[in-house]
């Protein structure tokens, strides 16, 4: 099936594959010193040749690849975070440069800048992927690099400790998800997840459907685990604090988007097996009715403890990057929200009666925003973590406290705590300011862009069959419940972020910091705080692509028919109607 | 500059200001004594573009215009600078709804979309209302920034006076060029918050910040009538532009002031609905411009540096109020009694201000309580409801931001030249120590009191004439067709020949039948304007006479600052000064602001269309306000004039008044002891049981986190097997549950 068009639809990601065997093969060979230079370069160039949304939101399939709306906004998403990510990355080797202390790692700038890319083509390709084995390949392709990105950072014993864990919990799970993708193979008897959908959806009575029903269970739990794990959630969520806190910033930062950005798109392609794109007078199969009510509980449940969880968790926290590692986390929850609204929503398709367009049209402006809700939230949650950990990369180290009479001067000490903020607005106003937009932002203060993401996600829980009565059990409860522990959840977490913004405001310190992290943290920041406040002020942009891009994964209905709802205020629509314009 | 898009010159008008606040902000503490000069060079390029746009619609009126006086409506079209957020489906009229919001509402929402979004558009809209108040906002704030210079040239907070003014200028721009309601509540309570900076702006000193305090929880009174109003104006109309749109669908929604709800008769809301929306807009305007109930924070307001004063507690801020109401003319005019309440509200403020002014003797409390009383005018003349009503409103607007910053900025002078003192009681005769403030400030002080030709005069003579109209609509008709010169008194001035004194016609068919209701409240309230008018010639000449004549006598306070002022601050009066006397004149003689004014879209509804009168000069009303004023004169003049300041006053013989007055009618001490204690118990109560019954609850429901956290972070052991074992059984724990929910 591979031929040479699958090839041109993958260009990007070759892209970054060579920019990466460029980097690996320069410095190995040809003394090249600016890998992340490369990084960034290869990053543009795969910028460059990666296209648009497809006209009408048609999907092109070739072979393992199939490129939809969907697969655009994962592709750009990928390259708009690895760029920012290669900046706060390389804020870490000046800051290993620079170190005094033991553990961080100096050289092979450019065996890290080409792993990284490598890692950036599997996320793109897990994007793209239409066939349950390109897209185990791509999540392997991301976490290999990881584990020698862990690795290769810090070499003092913290460091490989965390690298070790992460190796071997990210083994469990992917041998968790092979076995559920195995599962799944053998329901369908084929990889294609085209042909996997046409088997659950397949009419009632044929012994697909029936072979289904049995072993959709482990199918759809364990792929769903094996997901959880890059997302960060429950059960598998046991890693992060202690892998955070033992990496550098770059590496926290890394952790804490690519991987939740991979679950997002895992999540989605196993909750699209279920929507039909051809509505038929049979309706849908009860293998694929199954699996959307499985999914959307478990996702569901799975949301609410996991956010509970971390929020929870993080509470405890005086390590910034343990805090962090837990803020993360309860992030996740907040993703699966809308994974499980979409999956939900589907559901509520699905069993609506057919032929009915209107309802259809309507469960997809109420409910199926639910993707749309969790792509556009993963942006507003990418950009802050990025930005404070940028800021932590610039920041760096700070001096400890010392006095002229205790002796002599001790070595500087990375930033880890909270309290190593105290005092920050006074000693760096630029950085503190940042870090306390984006910690406003992470808690979902208004009018940042956290806050709109937080109410995108609560309102299309809310609207989940919200013309059904609100009776126990039924969907309509659990979501409005689900919605109440989302709102209550940000209550808490406001608690232990408002910490990091009252160190740095209300607390005064002694011990400067010594911002020598290099300028590309710095700029990082700078970058996401720029971001930040044009989503602030604009989210709609954003809002709309995010829209079209869970719409083409979810939507039954012709992108070009469900024109989305934003539409609305397309600016032609302010035009005046009448009265003329009073100076020519 | 004059070949740039008027669209661009719109959006510069507030944007510069507000980069001028910026960077004064940005490089206050490196500009230093020079921290001035942002504020100042940005005001005055968002003056020259706004004058650019006043020239420009200006030549458009005067293109569009007929000749039948029908004035046709000119705006730009709307600048939409971005949606900032929007909510599809938001709206649902009572019909879908099947909320029972009584007829009036249903009767609207029938012929509209099924469900319309909430958009919430930066829409910028240029209309001649709009710029004459642009105009006015930025060359007055020109004028004051320049002023202040001179005046705040030592004060330690030197930058951040400069930016706040910015700041208010951009507010101010921003809140009467917005095209919907819910931008123009965001900048009213921009233009409160300068305000409430400003009037603190001496922070340090206790009175200052409980003025500024006073201030802000006053107007807080009328921005909540603002906010319900809005919510009302939602409900109602499904939108709340100004402006008409389309939805996405292509269907138009019109907006609440637009072309289509325009030309429909029936396109407003009266009975119940239209009136409460239009009292609780009236309860705003009344916060922002200090009419009663909600005046008493003006007076204290002036705590704050005078130019503050002037720019935004004379000329430009205090008039957001009467720019609402006229902005909403259509909606008013819609529910006749809100009119005449609008009208009562006003009349009596002036009145009672006024009385209150004439025993006063803080130079600027005099002034402020002369800015409620001529605030209060401008309010008696919007509640006529007439078009004469409305641009005579919007007059008197415009001749009193520039008399009373004038006056502002004089008093200033005296105040910079006394060392900060204000009380007329302590300094007199200073004609002679600073003669161009004394000299200024008679020109200013004549434009209030309104005798000719000076600007007052005019403006003041015009809502004079919308009252009286109002009250003896007969006297107005029946002559219609007389010669002007019998009956109703009418002149035909030598100066401008092309005065056509024709009468009045009366109210417009729609309100006939409350017309002679109202008849006889309309007499009263023009009765009690024209004593207001010689109550305010009385206490504005007894500050003239008691600051600038008598003996000369300056404070020890004053030292060595006891001479005029600098350059930088007298051209600002003479500038002022001469618009103060010409301004009248030219405008009233040439129509030209009125026939600009009702080219608005707004003044060009039918209803309000319908009341449009020929330009008349009425001879009868003009003696009648002129002798009224040289009475209050001659009046002051026999008590002041020439005497020492500090002597006895001859308000003593008012008796039991004179207390009443002093004490400003006790309104501040009835708020306190009606509003203002009973709350402090009541909130005294609450802190009691806040602190012992729900702090006790949230600190107990806050622990519980906590507590589960330490559980938690048990199971954190940092051993990599637990996770797995976690981890495994977590999946097993999940396909098991799946399976059983699968058989379930």
């Amino acid at each position: 099936m591979t031929s040479l068009e699958s090839f041109s639809l993958l260009t990007p990601e070759l892209v970054l594959l060579g920019a990466a065997l460029v980097a690996y093969l320069g410095g190995a060979f040809a003394g090249l010193r600016q890998g992340w230079l490369v990084a960034i370069l290869g990053i543009a160039a795969a910028m460059a040749v990666s296209g648009g949304q497809p006209a009408g939101g048609a999907a092109v399939a070739s072979g393992p690849v199939s490129i939809d709306g969907f697969s655009i906004f994962v592709r750009w998403a990928v390259l708009g975070i690895g760029l920012l990510l290669a900046l706060v990355q390389s804020g870490d080797i000046f800051a290993a440069a620079v170190s005094r202390g033991p553990g961080l790692h100096r050289g092979g700038t450019c065996e890290e800048a080409g792993t990284f890319l490598v890692m950036l083509a599997g996320m793109s390709l897990v994007g793209v992927a239409g066939d349950l084995v390109l897209l185990f390949t791509g999540l392997e392709l991301v976490s290999i690099p990881t584990y020698i990105l862990l690795g290769l950072k810090r070499t003092d014993a913290r460091g490989q400790e965390a690298a070790i864990k992460y190796f071997f919990l990210s083994l469990l799970a992917s041998a968790v998800f092979l076995f559920g993708a195995t599962t799944l193979y053998g329901i369908a008897g084929t990889t294609s997840l085209a042909g996997i959908a046409d088997a659950l959806q397949a009419a009632g009575g044929t012994s697909t459907a029936g072979i289904a029903t049995v072993l959709l269970p482990i199918a759809l739990g364990m792929t769903v685990v094996g997901t959880a794990f890059r997302l960060a959630a429950v059960p598998m969520h046991f890693y992060a604090p202690d892998v955070y806190e033992g990496t550098s910033p770059g590496n926290a930062a890394l952790l804490s988007t690519l991987p939740k950005l991979a679950g997002v798109v895992v999540l989605g392609r196993l909750l699209a097996l279920g929507i039909t794109a051809e509505p038929s007078p049979a309706g849908i199969g009860p293998a694929a009715m199954a699996h959307l009510d499985l999914f959307w509980q478990l996702t569901a449940i799975l949301a609410a403890i996991t956010m509970t969880v971390g929020n929870i968790m993080a509470l405890w926290q005086r390590n910034l990057r343990r805090l962090l590692a837990c803020s993360s986390i309860a992030h996740a929850g907040y993703l699966l929200v809308g994974v499980a609204v979409a999956a939900a929503a589907a559901a509520t398709q699905a069993a609506s009666p057919l032929g009915d367009v209107a309802a259809a049209e309507l469960s997809w402006t109420l409910g199926m925003g639910g993707m749309s809700a969790a792509l556009f939230y993963l942006a507003t949650y990418v950009l802050p973590t990025i930005g404070i950990f940028g800021a932590v990369a610039y920041l760096g180290h700070r001096w400890p406290e010392w006095t002229a009479t205790s002796g002599p001067r001790p070595p500087r000490e990375e930033i880890t705590t909270v309290d190593d903020l105290d005092g920050l607005s006074g000693t760096n106003p630029v950085a503190a300011f940042a870090i306390a937009l984006f910690t406003l932002s992470l808690a979902g203060i208004p009018p940042l862009p956290g806050f709109w993401g937080k109410f995108t996600l609560a309102a299309s829980a809310l609207k989940v069959d919200w013309t059904s009565p609100l009776v126990s059990g039924s969907r309509r409860a659990w979501f409005v419940s689900l919605a109440v522990i989302l709102a209550v959840n940000a209550a808490i977490a406001a608690a232990y972020y408002l910490r990091i913004i009252a160190a740095m405001y209300f607390k005064s310190t002694k011990r400067g910091v010594q911002a020598d992290g290099g300028l590309a943290g710095g700029l990082a920041m700078l970058a996401c705080l720029v971001l930040v406040a044009m989503l602030t002020v604009q989210p709609r942009g954003l809002l709309a692509a995010a829209t079209r891009a869970g719409k083409s994964l979810t939507s039954p209905v012709p992108a070009a028919v469900a024109d989305e709802s934003l539409a609305q205020m397309s600016d032609a629509g302010q035009e005046r109607l009448t009265g003329k314009p009073a100076i020519p | 500059m004059v070949d740039l898009d008027p669209k661009t010159l719109l959006v510069l008008v507030p944007a510069l200001p507000l980069a001028g606040a910026i960077l004064t902000v940005a490089l206050g503490r490196l500009l230093g004594p020079r921290a001035h000069w942002p504020a100042v060079l940005s005001i005055a390029a968002a003056a020259v573009a706004a004058v650019t746009l006043l020239v420009g619609l200006g030549r458009e009126v005067a293109s569009s215009a007929d000749h039948d006086h029908a004035a046709s409506p000119v705006e730009l079209t709307p600048v939409t600078l971005w949606q900032w957020a929007s909510i599809p489906d938001a709206y649902q009229p009572a019909a879908a709804t099947g909320l029972d919001l009584g007829d009036d509402l249903t009767a609207k929402a029938e012929g509209l979309p099924a469900a319309i979004p909430f958009t919430i558009g930066i829409d910028l809209r240029l209309d001649p209302l709009t710029a004459v108040m642009l105009a006015v906002i930025t060359c007055v704030g020109l004028l004051v920034a320049i002023y202040s210079i001179g005046y705040m040239h030592d004060d330690p907070g030197y930058p951040r006076f400069f930016a706040l003014v910015a700041a208010f200028v951009f507010s101010m721009a921003m809140l009467v060029a917005a095209s919907n309601f819910l931008l123009v509540y965001v900048f009213w309570e921009a233009v409160g918050a300068c305000s409430y900076l400003l009037i603190g702006f001496w922070f340090r000193k206790p009175s200052a910040s409980a003025a500024a305090k006073k201030a802000f929880l006053v107007n807080r009174v009328g921005d909540f009538g603002l906010a319900v109003a809005v919510f009302l104006l939602w409900m109602t109309y499904g939108t709340l532009n100004f402006h008409d749109t389309l939805l996405a669908d292509g269907s138009p929604l019109p907006g609440i002031l637009g072309m289509e709800r325009l030309a429909d008769p029936s396109g407003y809301v009266a009975g119940g609905v239209g009136t409460a929306i239009c009292l609780l807009l009236l309860l705003a305007a009344c916060g922002k411009s200090a009419q009663l109930p909600l005046h008493v924070w003006l007076p204290d307001a002036m705590e704050g540096p005078t130019p503050a004063s002037a720019l935004i507690h004379a000329a430009t801020m205090v008039t957001a109020g009467v720019y609402l109401v006229a902005r909403c003319a259509p909606l008013y005019v819609a529910c006749p009694a809100a009119l005449t309440v609008v009208s009562i509200v006003g009349a009596t403020t002036a009145l009672v201000a006024a009385l209150i002014g004439t025993v006063q003797n803080d130079l600027k409390r005099v002034l402020a309580y002369s800015t409620i009383s001529q605030l209060g005018y401008m309010f008696a003349s919007l509640g006529t409801g007439t078009l004469l009503g409305f641009t005579a409103a919007i007059f008197h607007l415009v001749t009193h931001a520039f008399f009373k910053a004038l006056l502002f900025l004089g008093a200033g002078s005296v105040m910079h030249a006394m060392g900060g003192v204000i009380d007329m009681r302590r300094f007199g005769g200073l004609r002679r120590v600073m003669p161009i403030t004394a000299a200024t400030f008679l020109v200013g002080s004549l434009a209030l009191a309104g005798i000719a030709p000076f600007a007052g005069f005019f403006s003041k003579d015009e809502i004079l004439a919308s009252l009286h109209a109002r009250g003896w609509p007969d006297a107005h008709t029946e002559h219609h067709d007389a010669d002007p010169h019998e009956g109703h008194a009418g002149l035909d001035l030598p100066a401008a020949a092309a005065f056509q004194a024709v009468s009045f016609r009366s109210e417009s068919d729609g309100s006939a039948g409350g017309a002679d209701e109202s008849a006889s409240t309309f007499r009263t309230l023009y009765w009690m304007s024209l004593f207001t008018a010689f109550l305010t010639a009385f206490y504005t000449f007894r500050a003239v006479f008691m600051t600038f004549t008598g003996p000369t006598r300056v404070p020890d306070e004053a030292g060595h600052h006891a001479h005029e002022s600098p350059p930088v601050m007298t051209w600002p009066l003479i500038v002022l000064a001469v618009a103060a006397t010409v301004s009248g004149w030219w405008l009233f003689s040439t129509h030209a602001l009125a026939d600009f004014l009702a080219a608005t879209p707004s003044l060009t509804a039918p209803a309000v269309a319908a009341t449009a009168t020929p330009h008349a000069f009425h001879l009868d009303l003009a003696l009648q306000g002129t002798f009224a004023a040289v009475a209050g004169i001659v009046l002051a003049a026999a008590g002041h004039f020439g005497r020492r300041s500090d002597g006895p006053q001859p308000e003593r013989y008012l008796g039991p008044f004179e207390t009443l007055f002093a004490h400003r009618f006790f309104i501040d001490e009835i708020y306190t002891a009606l509003i203002v204690r009973p709350l402090e118990f009541v909130a005294m109560l609450s802190a009691w049981f806040d602190r012992s019954v729900v702090d006790g609850l949230v600190d107990f429901v806050a622990r519980i986190p906590w507590g589960i956290g330490a559980v938690v972070r048990r199971l954190q052991s940092g051993l990599v097997q637990r996770y797995a074992v976690a981890g495994a059984l977590g999946t097993l724990l999940i396909v098991l549950m799946l399976a059983w929910r699968l058989r379930g």
